[in-house]
């Protein structure tokens, strides 16, 4: 007799438990930033798509991975177990494409009329491979030259070179205008320094860039690190490395910028760096971090006066045997589409690819102003299925020549016979 | 075999049965699997193309795989001598007759069982080239500051004396080892007018030989598998003093999307492995003594 109830309580709870199920579908999504700001952002559009949203439900998980390392993403994804949304590095999708770790978009891309035009050209040309779309772009940046007013004024440098109105500073010039800001203790070790060039950003790419260089050729099968242009930026490297001593550079870094470090540890932030080549990311960082600092923003010194720059950023992938592939879908037309990239813009100071969010004027404070300016004619990284091999050659080949190990001429030969190897595979 | 027999050994086959599957499934099928991809260009994911012996070819054309040699082997030269030495002195540090020698095990064994990684964040401070302890204390001896991580002469070493941190676990198995000296032949060398250093020289030392066989090999392997501290730590900088072999099969392997390649190099390191162990084996006879315990 006591039976029956029992038997009715089950029936109607496993079958309100499987109507739940089909009502509402679940999509992971992989994040692997671990900037506190952007982290925030990311959950705001997490939860501004769930509201909207009821039938999916994304769940947000926070993920060890970096730039060129997804060795989490792989094993799960092998394994069948990886998420059905990742945060992946643009300019990577192609290389990861390759790999055949990612799901072809096309189908749903080819649904979506004009999708690609909403974008800006060169974040769209990052998601291609063979054709086909791989990713959809996220946000982006720009990089420029920060400068500390105040630690520049107490050295007695003219701060009128760094107004933007006057265009970048000359690159031949720079190290020996901010010499006077660097401070040695009784050892000879600095404690102070006014510029250290491949800091920050000052990545291979912005000084390869800055020289009128190119990375690789118009057909994409063709790595050129060996360029004129590159081998330049190089030697101003060199250059700028032996003015400050190399070990010294290199022992004032280990010091105070350890890879470790948290942004605010950053040493523009703390008052030990008087310049420093980094994106607009920055900015949120100064606003958090040292919010009385007196800086300013100008343009990457050139040789030539040319303003230039280029953009990064991260875009929006699903991984091949993601479980939910129309809901991954669906969350990542939300988060790249107009209504995540403002919500992110807003929260965090990057840039939106989204081209009509760039002419919304509400989404940027005053100090945006120059970076927005700089954006359109903002270059990007060559769009290879080798980028991050790419990426690695290119900082061994700077390493060597910062430290003092090699000249630019052999120590980019070196690289461009690696990865072209590598690139050969691709093009036959 | 009897029936009787037979049942008995179906019934033990059942009851191992579980270490029988582990084996197969972790350790015999990614050892076949792994062979096998090591002769494709497998990226993870998707056809793996049979491209025989290129991948291993390729390894004698390849300026870093060469580098990661360099650098794995420098830093197993140096460490495996160091850390038996250091093991030994640890030990005898931790036989003497003091009322509270278990507070001193206790505190060398300790950082043994931490995980390395967060060793590894301790010791980026201890070596910070301005504020940290390691460069304060050769300040006092008047030593000029070393960058310790930082500089491409010194990041292995570095790297070594990281891995001392481990050496509470050795010192353990060595003083296990020489309690098991029997006393009499301490008091041998009493009565022949010798010191505390031939006791050790010639009682202790040649005693405890196939511990330090046990640790020579051990620490062969984990010399030559070193990765963690410098994934940490250096990144494999800097100028790729600390891309040790592991860490460039590491990168083959989840960023360069190159899983054949990877394999192969790990083929090549359990081949060469196993060649040393067998070489540090057959010429053990010489010096290990394995009369302990008279």
């Amino acid at each position: 007799m006591s039976q029956r109830p029992v038997r009715f309580m089950l029936l109607t709870l496993s079958l309100s438990l499987s109507s739940l199920a089909a009502a509402q579908t679940e999509v992971t999504f992989w994040n692997t930033s671990t900037d506190p700001i952007d982290l925030k952002g990311y959950a705001r559009i997490v939860d501004s798509f769930n509201k909207a949203n009821p039938d999916v439900k994304v769940k947000m998980v926070q993920v060890v991975g970096a730039e060129t390392d997804s060795a989490k993403l792989m094993s799960a994804v092998a394994g069948g177990t990886g998420p059905d949304v990742y945060l992946l590095d643009r300019f990577t999708v192609a290389e990861r494409a390759s790999s055949g770790l990612l799901t072809n978009l096309d189908s749903y891309v080819k649904a979506d009329a004009g999708l690609s035009a909403k974008y800006l050209p060169f974040a769209w040309k990052e998601t291609q491979f063979k054709g086909s779309t791989y990713a959809l772009p996220f946000d982006t940046d720009v990089r420029m030259l920060y400068y500390r007013k105040d630690m520049l004024k107490a050295a007695g440098v003219d701060l009128a070179q760094f107004d933007p109105k006057n265009g970048p500073i000359s690159s031949k010039r720079i190290m020996e205008i901010v010499s006077k800001v660097n401070k040695t203790d009784g050892t000879g070790a600095y404690t102070q320094v006014g510029f250290i060039p491949w800091y920050g950003q000052g990545w291979h790419y912005t000084w390869g860039y800055a020289y009128g260089g190119k990375f690789a050729d118009a057909t994409g099968c063709q790595v050129t690190p060996t360029d004129a242009g590159v081998t330049a930026g190089f030697q101003f490297l060199a250059d700028a490395s032996k003015a400050l001593d190399p070990q010294k550079a290199q022992a004032f870094l280990s010091t105070y910028a350890a890879p470790t470090n948290p942004p605010a540890q950053d040493p523009f932030i703390t008052g030990k760096m008087a310049l420093e080549v980094t994106g607009d990311w920055m900015i949120a960082n100064i606003k958090e971090y040292a919010p009385n600092m007196q800086w300013g923003v100008t343009y990457i010194p050139t040789p030539d006066g040319k303003k230039v720059s280029w953009s990064g950023g991260w875009s929006a992938v699903i991984p091949k045997g993601a479980k939910n592939v129309d809901g991954a879908y669906k969350f990542i037309k939300y988060m790249t589409g107009e209504a995540g990239q403002s919500i992110y813009v807003k929260d965090t100071k990057h840039f939106p690819t989204y081209k009509s969010l760039l002419s919304v004027n509400s989404l940027y404070g005053p100090d945006q102003q120059f970076e927005r300016a700089l954006l359109p004619s903002s270059l990007s990284r060559p769009n290879l299925p080798v980028g991050a091999l790419y990426w690695d050659e290119l900082t061994r080949a700077q390493n060597t020549v910062v430290l003092g190990q090699g000249d630019p001429a052999s120590a980019l030969a070196t690289a461009k016979s690696r990865v072209q190897s590598r690139l050969n595979r691709f093009c036959r | 075999m009897s029936l009787q027999e037979r049942k008995n050994m179906l019934l033990g086959l059942t009851f191992i049965s579980p270490w029988i599957v582990g084996l197969l499934a972790f350790i015999l099928y990614p050892l076949a699997s792994s062979a096998y991809y090591s002769f494709t260009d497998f990226s993870g994911f998707g056809a793996a193309n049979w491209i025989g012996w290129d991948n291993y070819t390729r390894m004698f054309d390849d300026p870093i795989f060469a580098k990661s040699v360099y650098n794995t082997l420098y830093y197993t030269l140096l460490a495996v001598p160091i850390g038996v030495v250091m093991a030994l002195v640890l030990a005898l540090a931790m036989n003497q007759r003091l009322r509270e020698v278990a507070l001193y095990r206790a505190a060398f064994y300790l950082p043994s069982v931490l995980p390395i990684f967060a060793l590894s964040f301790v010791f980026l401070f201890l070596m910070n080239p301005r504020y940290g302890l390691f460069n304060y204390v050769l300040g006092l001896f008047h030593v000029a500051p070393i960058n310790w991580l930082g500089d491409p002469k010194w990041s292995k070493f570095s790297i070594v004396l990281l891995a001392q941190l481990g050496a509470g676990q050795y010192a353990l198995i060595f003083l296990a080892s020489i309690k098991a000296i029997p006393q009499t032949l301490y008091e041998a060398v009493e009565l022949d007018g010798g010191n505390g250093w031939h006791k050790f020289w010639y009682i202790t030392l040649p005693l405890i030989t196939p511990i330090i066989l046990y640790d020579v090999m051990i620490g062969l392997g984990s010399g030559l598998q070193i990765l963690t501290p410098a994934y940490i730590l250096t990144n494999g900088g800097p100028v790729d003093s600390t891309l040790f072999y592991v860490y460039y099969l590491y990168k083959n392997a989840f960023s360069f999307g190159d899983m054949g390649y990877a394999s192969a190099l790990s083929w090549l390191l359990f081949i060469v492995s196993v060649v040393l162990a067998v070489l540090v084996f057959r010429t053990s006879n010489r010096w290990v003594n394995y009369e302990a315990n008279g």
